[in-house]
């Protein structure tokens, strides 16, 4: 008897509306979420040109970002990387994933891969030079060019 | 008999304690939101940007002036040469293509255009010399004038080689 007086004034919320809401904003972030931004370096303010256009590769090119600061240093992942040494590996298994599609790749061939070259707007041309000429030597040829097409994105 | 049957029926209904998903879910939706940070759009400019090689490239077994049909003289001069000097904060201070010389941006897409537009023009790359200290977002100013010109058969012109001049103030 005492039982069922408990069950009958306990308050219990239904849940469900609440739980629909939340599954529905897990759902809008996990599709906006972009793990590739992590390789971004977002400290970097990029040049502004007018016919820098956003091109959607769909994921079928090998892509190699290269993050250039002011002072010409490399950093990926956020991690500063010496030019040479790491040009150099990613050259190699650039190589190594070309050659399976590829089994007549030779040494010193072109690279399917694209450079992405993300450089701060002040980086002065030798410091940029220096990393361009890497990529070439390694057999890297298509080269991306990131900027921003308005100010007020480049600012931000 | 009928509040008898209700009873009943309430008794038997599975419950599921929704509690615990909840607590689930609003953990991912905290994770999301924390990591959350929207990129910018970023645009691109895209080359094809093979090593700087000789602007006068020398052929096998062709020596000078051997071939007396030639009434073209730029004939195997295939890229066009622009000279960008830099000023003592990075910017441009001077351009030229060739030996003329530009003052500005848009004065070097009209000659371009110009040299281009020509249906003899032998032109199919530039090389962009340019001095060590030339800021990027200048740089890229003039490479965004270069990659907007057409060649004669039409086609983008995605061909460029950037060339490092000697430092100016070390001469």
């Amino acid at each position: 008897m005492s039982g069922s007086q408990y069950r009958e004034a306990s308050a219990e919320p239904n849940l469900t509306p609440m739980l629909d809401m939340v599954f529905q904003l897990v759902t809008f972030f996990m599709l906006v979420i972009n793990f590739k931004a992590a390789q971004l370096d977002m400290n970097l303010k990029l040049p502004v040109v007018g016919s820098a256009r956003p091109v959607d590769t769909k994921g079928q090119q090998d892509l190699l970002v290269l993050n250039i600061n002011a002072f010409g240093q490399l950093t990926v992942y956020n991690t500063p990387k010496d030019v040479e040494s790491y040009i150099a590996g990613e050259a190699q298994s650039s190589f190594l994933a070309a050659r399976q599609k590829n089994p007549n790749l030779q040494p010193g061939d072109e690279l399917p891969t694209t450079v992405v070259i993300r450089a701060d707007r002040a980086t002065p041309f030798h410091l940029l030079n220096r990393v361009i000429k890497a990529c070439q030597e390694h057999g890297f040829r298509n080269f991306s060019l990131k900027a921003m097409n308005k100010r007020a994105e480049a600012e931000s | 008999m009928s509040r008898r049957r209700k009873r009943r029926r309430s008794e038997n209904a599975v419950e599921l304690n929704l509690a615990a998903m909840l607590d689930m879910a609003f953990q991912l939706l905290t994770f999301f939101i924390l990591t959350f940070r929207p990129v910018p759009v970023e645009g691109q400019i895209s080359l094809r940007m093979p090593p700087a090689q000789p602007v006068t490239p020398v052929r096998n077994a062709v020596q000078a002036g051997s071939d007396a049909a030639n009434e073209n003289p730029v004939q195997g001069l295939d890229s066009l040469v622009i000279s960008v000097i830099p000023n003592a904060a990075g910017g441009i201070s001077s351009m030229a293509i060739g030996e003329g010389v530009v003052a500005t941006l848009t004065g070097l897409n009209d000659r371009l255009k110009t040299v281009l537009s020509d249906q003899a023009s032998p032109f199919d790359q530039v090389v962009i010399q340019v001095g060590p200290v030339l800021r990027y977002d200048a740089l890229m100013g003039v490479v965004d004038v270069c990659t907007r010109q057409r060649l004669p058969t039409g086609q983008k012109l995605t061909k460029l080689s950037f060339v490092e001049l000697p430092d100016a103030r070390t001469q």
